[in-house]
């Protein structure tokens, strides 16, 4: 068995979570919503980061390294993105990313 | 009537949790660690997908707070305490409550009613299946050179891998983080923030 042993656990689950967030930033209409499936794909390349430190020995350690810096990364994504939606708001009085349309026009 | 409604909801929620633990110790004859990890992937997938099809997004964002709780859990079995404690930190502590307020900041009074998904949410689902499908093989399907067992990152040793003068010297790549940082929370204020009188953003 060894569900917890494997690599390919995490990966598998990591890829899973990815696909989620995928489908969640091309589908949703709302521009949160969107931010928020980026959230989810940026955590899944953290499980897989932080999978590849644990079980692969010559990049011990340093994948916990990289996910915390992913994870600052992250949240300077997040601040900035959710100013930009909010600024937008202000001017279009909508959260729905299908009636931004000024470029289009 | 609506109490027995929540209380069908949160034992809905304790079978998506304890039932792949059971299923992976019981029949498949795992051990406990096993059963944990089943239990968290499943948590974080099925909290997952509520976050990308509920309604209310308010729901939304409280089950991306349980999604990344189960994923410090995942951190934790994967011998990483100082990632899954920044996680709770940062994800739970900072990100998740950055999202809700914005949710309350720009949320219409008919948005709620009206579609969730644009036009192309057919085909965006085929295309988020197979990549998973194609992550999935690609995983087993490559020899990682991988340990069979997991090994621990203590917090001692991530301090002195970050701060040390060993060869892969992160301290550079920390401080780069640090002026990122404060350049985005600058630029939030900056963009959120409204002109003097006219009761408009900069966008």
């Amino acid at each position: 068995m060894g569900l917890a042993d494997q690599l390919n656990t995490y990966l598998t689950m990591s890829g899973a979570l990815f696909a989620i967030g995928a489908f969640g930033f091309l589908a949703r209409r709302n521009a949160i919503s969107m931010l928020m499936s980026i959230e989810l794909m940026l955590n899944a390349v953290n499980l897989t980061i932080v999978a590849f430190g644990a079980f692969v020995p010559p990049l011990q350690g340093d994948g916990a390294v990289i996910a915390l810096m992913v994870m600052a990364v992250a949240a300077a994504e997040a601040t900035v993105g959710l100013a930009i939606v909010i600024a937008i708001f202000r001017n279009r009085k909508t959260p729905l990313v299908d009636e931004y349309d000024a470029m289009r026009r | 009537m609506r109490a027995w409604l929540y209380l069908l909801a949160a034992a809905v929620a304790g079978a998506i949790v304890t039932t792949p633990a059971l299923l992976v110790l019981i029949l498949l004859g795992g051990s406990f660690d096993d059963a944990l990890v089943a239990s968290l992937g499943t948590l974080m997938l099925v909290s997952g997908i509520a976050v990308v099809s509920m309604r209310d997004i308010i729901r939304c964002g409280l089950a991306m707070i349980v999604c990344f709780l189960a994923l410090a859990g995942l951190y934790v079995t994967l011998g990483a305490p100082m990632v899954a404690a920044a996680q709770v930190i940062v994800y739970i502590g900072a990100i998740s409550v950055l999202i809700l307020f914005a949710i309350m900041l720009t949320q219409d009074k008919v948005g709620s009613s009206r579609l969730v998904f644009q036009t192309q949410a057919a085909p965006a689902a085929v295309a988020a299946i197979i990549v998973a499908v194609l992550v999935a093989v690609a995983a087993y399907g490559t020899n990682w050179g991988a340990a069979s067992e997991t090994a621990r990152t203590a917090t001692d040793a991530l301090a002195k891998l970050i701060f040390g003068t060993e060869t892969p010297q992160y301290i550079l790549s920390f401080e780069a983080v640090s002026v990122l940082l404060l350049a985005a929370v600058i630029g939030g204020v900056f963009l959120a923030k409204r002109e003097a009188g006219s009761g408009k953003g900069s966008l």
